[in-house]
């Protein structure tokens, strides 16, 4: 893509952190790092958590970041680079909410030219990375709390990815989370609260939240079901 | 006051009230509505089917809108039938509903993925050399190759463009072509008939190489070998719509409505029709509720219940009241009137061989082929005759091989079931018991005297053409006697009354089984009577509860027995009804060529899995059963002491199993030896073999020269689901971690083995590579070396068969492949042109010598008639075909095999096509075929039909096979009518003009054409169903009598006591003692029989990775147990558990229930140990899969070869994997360990 189609490049070089690290990956590290300094829009504090993957990646054995970047992201759904692994998980609305995806990069004049999904976060990113940053954090702050899911998830695995989570929510600014609280805290141990949790909304015919597949209900009901552990049942 | 100025005259409002108030018209906002419109929008729907494994074969629409599958619904457009039968549809269930996640989902494989570490190896050393000159300097350096072997199921995976991949699978197998031979390169696929081109695509490739291909149905367990035994057909079964047709069904060990889904509503809707069931299982099974009665037997001991239920229906049904259907029946159709020798130990008598027209004077006149035609007694004259028919009339001449009552000489007979008269000779003949064999887990019974139970019947003494004479009696009375039936011959063991504890009385079979007699003797006449109402409409639907028995044998024979003695076997609703794993591969004839390459050299190379896998996963080393566990107290003299693996070994060097590899040698060297020796190579083979200058692999399993070096696994989860011994997989075939706890024979110090070298120290890691094919990251991918990502079964071309329904069925590619996925067709076709460039360097044009064992349906089956002849010891001279494996050449052109794979070959037109013993020429076709897909205008194939495409591939099935052609299916019911003398292409000629094409499946799924390679037909009238041709068509079934075989009487079937059906109860596999309190965690420990039946939230290990189906289970593995069992171990419901044996262990959650049969725990297979495994207390490792606590045993009898129906056959006869037998010791975990660290390494523990 020629630089002169983005309008900025700090989502661009995000999304790249998130790809398959490569030979022309680890050789654009320098690269990135500028630009992530240059632009400004991800905060210092963030910028500086990203310095150990950024180190990484330019240094470490090409074999040894591949394999942590498989283990990570292509063998488990818990870290899932697909945004609607998260939102839809098996859900059969997930193909319906590609398709809006689809849609709504081509409304902005963006055809998909690889053979990934339209959820993948590193398109994702590069979309943002063509548009103005205005228009940029609506989306951002619509998926923010998946990448704050993300971001808890990988923190425990590998710090260094996880640091580029935090880069994009320091760029959707703290209104994110503030927006649509999404709590999932320990699971319940007693049998009347773990089923009012889980317990879906009796669909409702007319507008409201229930028709709606990207719906905070939904969204809830989905990302307790992805973030329940089977370890907190273990008596 | 008037309204009138109030009224609107020439308006009305958009919001108005109507039907006098009770409607009204609104104008809210209604966008919301758009929601469920686009919901259901689409820019089109594709037809395409679940090519999993589970017979369903069902019809569905997949939506796909923007190039996005988007959801699926059932299709509901299956022809019609015929009048009077329920509509097919829907078809489908729960879980073929939920596939279409798998397209997109996190499981999925996105990428050709390589361990890092050989990676590396390979790039290093590919920098400096030449592909094949690489792997050979990684696996020629110890330490290279362990470096990654020593990691499998460790990760450290990383992608790898699939022109890299491509290059390293080819430069392997070159490798280990020209190094080791090519009988070293295996593959494994399952059920071909589920996408029959994917299975096709791997198989062509390895065929084209000399590759070996691996059998599953076997080694599955799901073969049940009294079929061949009795049939001298793989399986052959009813449709499911034919349940309809019956009167009486009795479910045995299957559990319709959870595992065959689909096609349950046809048992609900004939239980409307007034159709009485009775269910059979231990359990209280979804499939219980359906039935009128249910017996629950003790598992394991359902030949007891048979065997009762036999004798109440021979005493009511065929002794005490002639019924005139029934005795025609067994006179025609079974080999009850044949004579058997009986020879004479100690003043008593043992069954012997059947009698055969050579012993005679004048063989009674027969000249070809008489050690193969069986003699009985024509009841007019009183004279021997050799009724047509016999597999001797099959080979060799013409028109005699069929079921007319006539003689070799053409004469009319009534053949004599009993001997039974005035005056008639009785003698006292030895029957074998085994029921006081029993472990303290079962009941013991001990009847007769020393394990004998001698029985008097009627016989006769003749004269032999050698002067001797011989008592012979008939099959038919023999069974009487079999059964424990007082005939009023005199002698003990039989029984008047059903109350005498006598085998096989329903009182007896009520001790065993724990089922109330009266329950029996119901059951047995309500069968009965129908199928005496009904001329044989009584069926029995049986499944894997029944088959995965040690002595699965007796469980299947004493069920046959039932159906014939009724007359039930080829009657529309009537017969056997086995479905486990089965899956009819329908245009079967227009298939193989493209699958094994027939069309460029034959014969492929084919391979009985569960002798391979227990020789090479080396399971024989730890073998705890010995034969003389199993061996009849009236065994003939003979030495039958040797272990389970010299059996085997024994009956590859005889040409009765395969063997892969074949010989130490490299096969492609041994052309050249003869040569230089001026022989024949069949010659040169069979002369070095005796002189020890060539050997037979299997005499040395663990020799790294005998090893197999690159493995194959495409559409199959062989270690995650279905590889019995998980635990000897990964220790000796892959050599990584492993929890084998048990010690082998050396160490125990115990007996081992006579024929097979003992090295010390076993192998760990035989296999050089390991590449896996799979849409999902299966457990067999995670301890792959290499996993491609194949198309899903939305995304590719097939065909799809079933035994359920006679239709054929598309898969198709509706989107694209995702991500970097190809289909089969693709990635095998890629791989033969990276393996042609490779070759070169290594390979050229060259000769393999292929050795094959003595085939079921080729005139060879008529080798060792009258005994057994073992070469090695001198006993006979090596001959090959007839006393060892068949040798042929086969000219191998490595640099040519892309070229090969995408034409359809020279043979096909020069040698012609056929199948189960019935050849036809297809010239036509061939040329049909070159006109729809095109000719190759360049190169090795120049001129050759093209099959480039999946597609391409898919025509040359149809229009090969005759179910697909109406044509060919003329020829062929001519081809066989030269055999039987008799008229058969009536049942083809109304359709001679149809021929089935890709695209018309895809538009509705098709019937297929009756055809001769199946025993049933599909026409207005019937439903498809086994053995109908044998008794409407009178076309014999493909057995040494031609007749429905219920006497075995192979000398390896008497030793076992296994010339007629018997009780036997499971074996002791030994496995709980060595580690039962040798670990304690404080919890107690408890011991029960392991039982794994079919699931009900996957199909097998498919969809059990999926959190729909995880949701509604829990979420991760399970066993079953009983309140009683789980009270006594302290264990309460969703406790974590280990389960566990000298085989390994396994961890899951316990689910305690009322269900489940106390003494026994249920474990549905395949749980993979991917979701939500803990690590094991006993191991240390991660929790194994349901196959950590078993290990495959062989059976002798399953190795018979050369003998008739008891001939090899791929998929057809051979050593089969049982698993219920097993015990394990459950108890309560204390710690629960996830084992998430990064791996230590530890030195191995040996």
């Amino acid at each position: 893509m020629m630089a002169g189609q983005l309008s900025n490049r700090t989502f661009k070089a995000l999304s790249a952190l998130l790809t398959y690290p490569t030979r022309e990956l680890t050789m654009a590290i320098p690269e990135i790092a500028a630009v992530i300094a240059g632009e400004g829009l991800v905060s210092q504090a963030a910028a500086k958590r990203l310095k150990p993957l950024l180190a990484d990646l330019g240094t470490a054995d090409l074999y040894d970041l591949q394999e942590r970047y498989v283990d990570l992201f292509d063998k488990t759904r818990r870290h899932s680079l697909h945004l609607f692994e998260h939102i839809h998980g098996e859900s059969r609305v997930r193909g319906q909410a590609m398709v809006d995806l689809v849609e709504h990069y081509q409304k902005s004049g963006m055809l998909l030219s690889s053979s990934e999904l339209p959820d993948f976060i590193p398109l994702f990113l590069e979309f943002l990375s063509t548009s103005p940053i205005e228009e940029a954090r609506g989306p951002l702050r619509e998926t923010a709390h998946i990448f704050a899911l993300l971001e808890e998830r990988l923190a425990k695995r590998n710090g260094g990815y996880a640091a580029v989570f935090t880069a994009i929510l320091s760029i959707a600014g703290e209104v994110a989370l503030a927006d649509e609280t999404i709590e999932i805290g320990d699971e319940p141990d007693d049998l009347a609260t773990i089923d009012a949790a889980w317990e879906e909304t009796a669909v409702t015919f007319g507008p409201g939240n229930a028709t709606d597949g990207c719906s905070v209900d939904r969204l809830r009901i989905q990302m307790r079901a992805a973030n329940r552990d089977v370890r907190h049942n273990v008596t | 006051m008037s309204h009138f100025l109030d009224r609107l005259t020439f308006f009305r409002k958009t919001v108005d009230e109507f039907s006098d108030g009770h409607g009204i018209v609104t104008n809210e906002d209604r966008s919301w509505e758009d929601a469920y419109r686009k919901r259901w929008q689409h820019d089109k729907i594709v037809r395409s089917t679940h090519g999993v494994n589970c017979t369903g074969s069902c019809s569905w629409k997949i939506y796909v809108k923007g190039g996005i599958v988007t959801w699926e619904t059932q299709q509901t457009d299956y022809p019609r039938t015929r009048p009077d039968l329920p509509n097919h549809e829907p078809r489908g269930c729960a879980r073929g509903a939920s596939y279409s996640w798998y397209l997109y989902s996190g499981a999925r494989v996105k990428y050709p993925m390589i361990r890092g570490r050989l990676l590396k190896l390979w790039r290093a050393a590919r920098a400096t050399m030449p592909p094949v000159a690489a792997w050979s300097s990684i696996v020629s350096d110890e330490n290279k190759r362990k470096s990654y072997t020593a990691i499998r199921g460790h990760g450290g995976f990383v992608r790898a463009t699939w022109d890299e991949a491509n290059e390293l699978i080819a430069a392997a197998n070159a490798y280990t072509v020209k190094a080791h031979g090519p009988d070293r390169v295996i593959g494994f696929s399952p059920i071909p008939a589920m996408s029959m081109v994917s299975y096709a695509a791997g198989s062509r490739y390895l065929s084209l190489m000399g590759g070996v291909c691996m059998s599953f149905y076997d080694w599955y367990c799901d073969l049940p070998p009294a079929s061949p035994q009795t049939w001298g057909e793989q399986t052959d079964v009813p449709e499911s719509a034919d349940w309809y047709n019956a009167g009486f069904i009795i479910v045995w060990g299957s559990n319709v409505p959870q595992t065959r889904t689909p096609d349950a509503h046809f048992y609900t809707e004939v239980r409307y029709k007034g159709t009485k069931s009775a269910v059979v299982s231990p359990d209280y099974a979804e499939a219980t509720k359906f039935g009128d009665i249910w017996l629950n037997p003790k598992q394991g001991t359902d030949a007891a219940l048979a065997l009762a239920m036999g004798h109440v229906i021979l005493r009511e049904y065929h002794l005490d009241r002639n019924i005139p259907y029934f005795e025609d029946y067994t006179r025609k159709y079974t080999d009850m009137p044949f004579l058997v020798r009986l020879t004479e130990r100690d003043g008593r008598f043992v069954p012997d061989r059947l009698l055969r027209a050579s012993e005679l004077p004048g063989a009674l006149g027969e000249k070809n082929n008489p050690d193969w035609k069986t003699v009985a007694i024509d009841e007019a004259t009183d004279a021997l005759v050799a009724p047509v028919g016999s597999i001797g009339y099959r080979w060799g001449e013409k028109a005699k091989w069929n079921l007319e009552e006539k003689d070799g000489k053409g004469s009319d007979t009534r053949l004599k079931l009993t001997l039974a008269g005035a005056d008639t000779e009785i003698a006292a003949v030895d029957f074998p018991y085994f029921g006081g064999r029993a472990t303290e887990h079962f009941v013991a019974t001990d009847h007769g005297e020393g394990e004998i139970l001698t029985r008097n019947i009627p016989v006769r003494t003749i004269d032999c053409a050698d002067g001797t004479s011989t008592k012979v009696a008939t099959v038919y009375d023999l069974m009487m006697a079999n059964y424990g039936l007082d005939r009023g011959f005199g002698g003990r063991n039989v029984a008047t009354s059903y109350d005498d504890d006598t085998p096989f009385t329903p009182a007896w079979a009520e001790r065993i089984t724990g089922v109330k007699r009266e329950a029996i003797i119901t059951v047995a006449r309500e069968f009965a009577t129908n199928a005496e109402k009904t001329n044989g409409r009584s069926m029995i639907i049986i499944g894997a509860g029944m088959n995965h028995w040690y002595h699965m044998d007796m469980n299947y024979r004493g069920v046959i027995n039932l159906l014939v003695f009724c007359g039930a076997v080829g009657q529309s609703g009537g017969g056997w009804s086995h479905y486990v794993g089965q899956e009819k591969l329908r245009p079967q004839t227009g298939w193989t060529p493209l699958a094994f390459a027939l069309d460029w050299g034959r014969p492929p190379r084919q391979m009985n899995s569960t002798s391979f896998f227990y020789a090479h996963t080396d399971q024989w080393r730890y073998e705890t059963l010995t034969a003389a566990e199993i061996l009849s107290p009236t065994a003939p003299e003979g030495e039958w002491g040797q272990s389970f693996i010299d059996y085997n070994v024994r009956s590859e060097r005889m040409g009765w199993l395969p063997s892969a590899p074949q010989l130490k040698q490299n096969p492609l060297e041994i052309a050249a030896r003869a040569k230089a020796a001026g022989l024949e190579t069949k010659d040169y083979v069979a002369q070095a073999l005796k002189s020890g200058e060539l050997e037979l692999s299997c005499h040395d399993p663990d020799d790294p020269a005998n090893w197999p070096r690159n493995m194959f696994v495409w559409r199959s989860n062989l270690l995650g689901s279905s590889g019995k011994g998980h635990e000897y997989f990964l220790k000796h075939l892959l050599g990584t971690t492993h929890g084998v706890m048990g010690k082998d024979l050396g160490a125990e110090g115990r007996v081992r083995n006579q024929e097979v070298v003992w090295h010390d120290k076993a192998p760990q890691g035989k296999l050089d590579l390991l590449v896996t094919l799979d849409f999902r990251m299966s457990t067999t991918c995670v301890y792959s070396d290499i996993v491609l990502p194949t198309a899903t079964w939305y995304e590719k071309n097939d065909l799809n068969t079933s035994d359920m329904h006679p239709f054929i069925h598309p898969l198709s590619a509706a989107v694209d492949p995702a991500w970097e996925a190809r289909s089969d067709w693709e990635i095998y076709r890629n791989l033969a042109k990276a393996f042609s460039d490779v070759a070169p360097e290594v390979l050229g044009v060259e000769e393999d010598v292929v050795l094959t064992p003595i085939q079921h349906d080729t005139a060879g089956e008529l080798a060792q008639a009258l005994g057994v002849k073992d070469w090695k010891r001198d006993e006979v001279a090596p001959l090959p075909g007839v006393t060892m494996p068949a040798v042929a050449v086969v000219k191998r052109d490595y640099p040519n095999l892309h070229a090969r794979f995408t034409a359809l070959g020279p043979l096909m037109k020069s040698v012609g096509n056929g199948g189960k013993g019935i050849a036809w020429n297809t010239e036509h076709e061939v040329d049909a075929l070159a006109v729809l897909n095109g000719v190759h205008t360049a190169g090795a194939a120049k001129g050759l039909a093209k099959i480039e495409s999946d597609i391409d591939a898919t025509e040359v099935i149809l229009m090969l096979a005759p179910e697909t052609n109406g044509e060919v299916a003329v020829k062929a019911w001519e081809a066989l009518s030269k055999a039987t003398g008799r008229e058969h292409a009536h049942l083809a000629i109304p359709k001679e003009d149809e021929k089935i094409r890709f695209r018309d499946v895809q538009a509705q799924p098709r019937k297929i054409i009756s055809s001769p390679t199946w025993s049933g037909i599909e026409s207005e009238k019937v439903c498809y169903n086994a053995g109908y041709t044998n008794v409407h068509e009178l076309i014999p079934w493909r057995t040494l009598t031609g007749r429905q075989q219920l006497y075995q009487d192979h000398l390896w079937m008497r030793a076992f006591g296994e010339g007629f059906v018997t009780w036997k109860p499971p074996v002791d596999l030994k496995t709980v003692a060595a580690v039962k309190g040798m670990r304690p965690n404080g919890h107690k420990e408890i011991v029960l029989n392991f039982i794994t039946p079919h699931q009900k939230w996957g199909i097998h290990s498919t969809y059990s990775d999926n959190l729909l189906m995880l949701t509604l289970n829990r979420g991760g593995p399970v066993v079953w147990i009983s309140e009683n069992d789980a009270g006594k171990a302290g264990i309460v419901d969703n406790d974590w558990v280990e389960v566990f044996n000298a085989n390994g262990a396994l961890t899951a959650r316990a689910v305690v229930s009322q269900r489940v049969k106390d003494g026994m725990m249920l474990m549905y297979h395949a749980q993979e140990k991917i979701v939500n495994t803990p690590g094991s207390e006993m191991t240390g490792n991660r929790g194994g899969i349901h196959n950590s606590v078993t290990r495959t045993v062989l059976k002798p009898t399953h190795m018979i070869g050369g003998y008739a129906q008891q001939s090899y056959g791929f998929n057809y006869y051979g050593t089969v994997g049982s698993n219920r037998d097993e015990f394990i010791v459950v108890r309560k975990m204390a710690n629960v360990d996830w084992l998430e660290g990064p791996l230590v390494p530890k030195e191995a523990a040996e």
